[in-house]
């Protein structure tokens, strides 16, 4: 029940909408005389904000399939877009606040920014390899021009160097996954290759496509052992950028592994609710041991670390480790916590990124020192990045605390009492180094004098973060069922 | 994990693909560890010098090439694909009608879009 292209289009609004603001985002650029204008973040706000519109329209009931199967209309992919627009929004307006790229061609970057956030709501829709193969890498290349947008920065060259260097790598062991994929089934379908690996098991040739395509997706996931390219990514590249790669192509990498493998190499269970393993590759084993290893590396590295920027990246990586938790447990309950948890870790995350930049633009240094005293010098800032790092940590009442609730839950319900136990003491780990900021800001006396003023659409914004990030704590209710509904498509 | 290697089934055709990667990745390294460990060590500097037939080398071979040659690469593989699109749509023009006509218009204005920002920054100057 897919449609053809034509008729396609009218569901492909919220695409077609970046795309129309992209082209015009090049006309501005090339037309307009001041290059710092504020007319290409509007405009892109705009279009942001029209897609996530026509992105809430979705039709929620089945999967619709979409140009004869490339993508699918369904709720997991609205979720997936309305997250990853959001993600895009906010990062806008911190770009906006940001020092660091004000003396840029700034219509050119909102271009990379969109081309990205129109790779993640095709990699959260795509159904075919060939499309998630495009789709990973709409997201991936306009990331590396991101990385790499402070020109005259070393670090910031080197990022993108880094992160082309091993984005290239992983892509070509994915796509040779694709490659076994397909010459064992002879389609291109993930639903269809699910099928086909579901009547004749050839073991080591599944194996060995699971594990290529584990490469792939572990990347745009930042989960170890394919995370080195993101603690220098993440210091080198504008800081808006460090939070926007940490949340967005993060969510729409958990969005194309989770549809990908619950598709390919699980399949429905009678009982409702579960899935089941289709061929004989254990890949839920597998993950597991990647979800512990991933947040114990997170958090261990995390410790020693003086740079904010570089500690948030360690800090993400931990992070994409609890998610992947959820992952394993083949259950649309451990579904259902990612998603819950993505929601957030997008406000949270953020949040703390946003005082980064704040902070950032006084002291062109993202140097832990530079936030002691904040407290007294900025205290709304203090204030809210140490609610968004409590709630990073996992403390009640504060909403990453119902998240991990929901994780930690299932993992115990599932009887997976080994990957709890490690979640359990690397929450306690992270809880030092975020900790640590807060000692720096409250209690040692200031390094720099004078207040650090903060404009008043930063304080704003800062609000509206702080507002879920305290809201989801005490009544998640709502999100927790839009979390379940978008998930429960995936089993039909 | 264990039933992993009494489930190879030999007559499979891709048993030979697996066999081949075998000996092509074991060559491969063998052979590099096999000259590192057997082959005779003596240095010198002529040794490590660039190899180049007849002339001695006069410059480094890591030298900068200009950005002007990746642009002009840049722009021709857009363009190049773009004509590759036009004539399988050229010779299916009567049949695809005002639908691929509107369909090709779209497209090509999309890359016109792309052309006009190539020429107004800068990147068909050639100085």
């Amino acid at each position: 029940m897919s449609l053809g292209n034509f008729d396609s289009l009218r569901y492909f609004l919220p695409e077609l909408t970046i795309t129309a603001t992209i082209l015009l985002l090049v006309m501005v650029h090339v037309a307009g005389k001041n290059r710092r204008s504020p007319a290409a973040a509007l405009l892109s706000l705009v279009g942001t904000g029209t897609a996530i519109f026509f992105a809430l329209l979705t039709p929620a009931g089945g999967g619709m399939g979409l140009f004869e199967g490339m993508v699918v209309l369904d709720g997991f992919a609205a979720f997936f877009k309305v997250l990853t627009a959001l993600a895009t929004a906010i990062v806008i307006f911190m770009s906006i606040d940001c020092v660091e790229l004000s003396d840029k061609t700034q219509a050119e970057y909102y271009v990379f920014l969109l081309c990205v956030l129109l790779g993640m709501f095709l990699l959260s829709s795509a159904t075919d390899i060939v499309m998630v193969y495009l789709a990973l890498e709409l997201v991936s290349i306009p990331s590396y021009l991101l990385a790499g947008y402070l020109k005259g920065k070393v670090s910031s060259t080197e990022a993108s160097m880094k992160y082309v260097v091993y984005g290239a790598t992983a892509s070509g062991v994915m796509i040779y996954g694709f490659s076994l994929l397909y010459g064992m089934t002879g389609s291109t379908q993930i639903s269809a290759i699910g099928n086909a690996l579901t009547m004749g098991t050839l073991p080591l040739p599944a194996m060995l496509a699971a594990v290529m395509v584990t490469v792939g997706f572990g990347y745009k996931i930042a989960a170890v052992p394919f995370h080195m390219w993101s603690p220098d990514v993440y210091e080198g590249a504008p800081t808006p950028v460090t939070a926007f790669l940490s949340v967005g192509p993060k969510a729409a990498g958990f969005a194309v592994l989770v549809r990908f493998f619950y598709t390919v190499f699980a399949s429905p269970d009678a009982t409702g609710g579960m899935w089941k393993l289709t061929s004989s590759v254990d890949w839920t084993f597998l993950f597991a041991v990647l979800s512990a290893v991933t947040m114990t590396v997170g958090n261990l590295v995390a410790i020693k670390q003086r740079n904010v920027k570089r500690l948030l990246a360690y800090s993400s990586i931990a992070h994409a480790g609890y998610m992947l938790m959820g992952f394993v447990l083949l259950s649309a309950a451990g579904l259902k916590a990612i998603l819950f948890y993505l929601v957030v870790y997008l406000f949270m995350n953020l949040g703390a990124f946003y005082v980064v930049v704040l902070v950032a633009n006084g002291s062109r240094d993202e140097d832990i020192s530079h936030f002691s005293g904040l407290g007294t010098r900025a205290p709304l800032a203090a204030v809210s990045l140490a609610i968004f790092l409590f709630a990073l940590t996992g403390i009640p009442p504060f909403s990453g605390f119902i998240g991990k609730v929901y994780l930690f839950a299932e993992v115990i319900h599932r009887e997976v009492y080994w990957l709890v136990l490690v979640a359990g003491i690397n929450s306690v780990i992270s809880l030092y180094y975020y900790a640590r900021i807060l000692k720096v800001m409250f209690l040692e006396d200031p390094v720099h004098t004078g207040e650090l003023s903060v404009a008043f659409v930063p304080r704003v914004m800062l609000t509206i973060l702080v507002v879920p990030t305290l809201l989801l704590g005490v009544y998640w209710e709502p999100v927790i069922r839009i979390a379940e509904s978008s998930v429960r498509i995936l089993i039909h | 994990m264990a039933n992993l290697f009494s489930s190879i089934h030999y007559a499979d055709p891709y048993f030979s693909v697996l066999l081949l990667l075998i000996i092509a990745v074991g060559m491969a390294v063998g052979f590099v560890f096999l000259s590192q460990a057997l082959g005779p060590k003596k240095y010198e500097p002529v040794k490590y010098s660039v190899y180049e037939c007849g002339v001695d080398p006069f410059t480094s071979a890591t030298i900068r090439i200009s950005v002007k040659f990746y642009l002009v690469a840049l722009l021709f593989i857009l363009f190049d694909l773009e004509a590759a699109f036009l004539y399988p749509w050229a010779v299916l023009f009567r049949d695809l009608g005002l639908f691929g006509f509107v369909e090709m218009a779209i497209f090509v204005g999309i890359l016109l879009v792309g052309l006009i920002y190539a020429w107004k920054k800068g990147a068909l100057d050639w100085q």
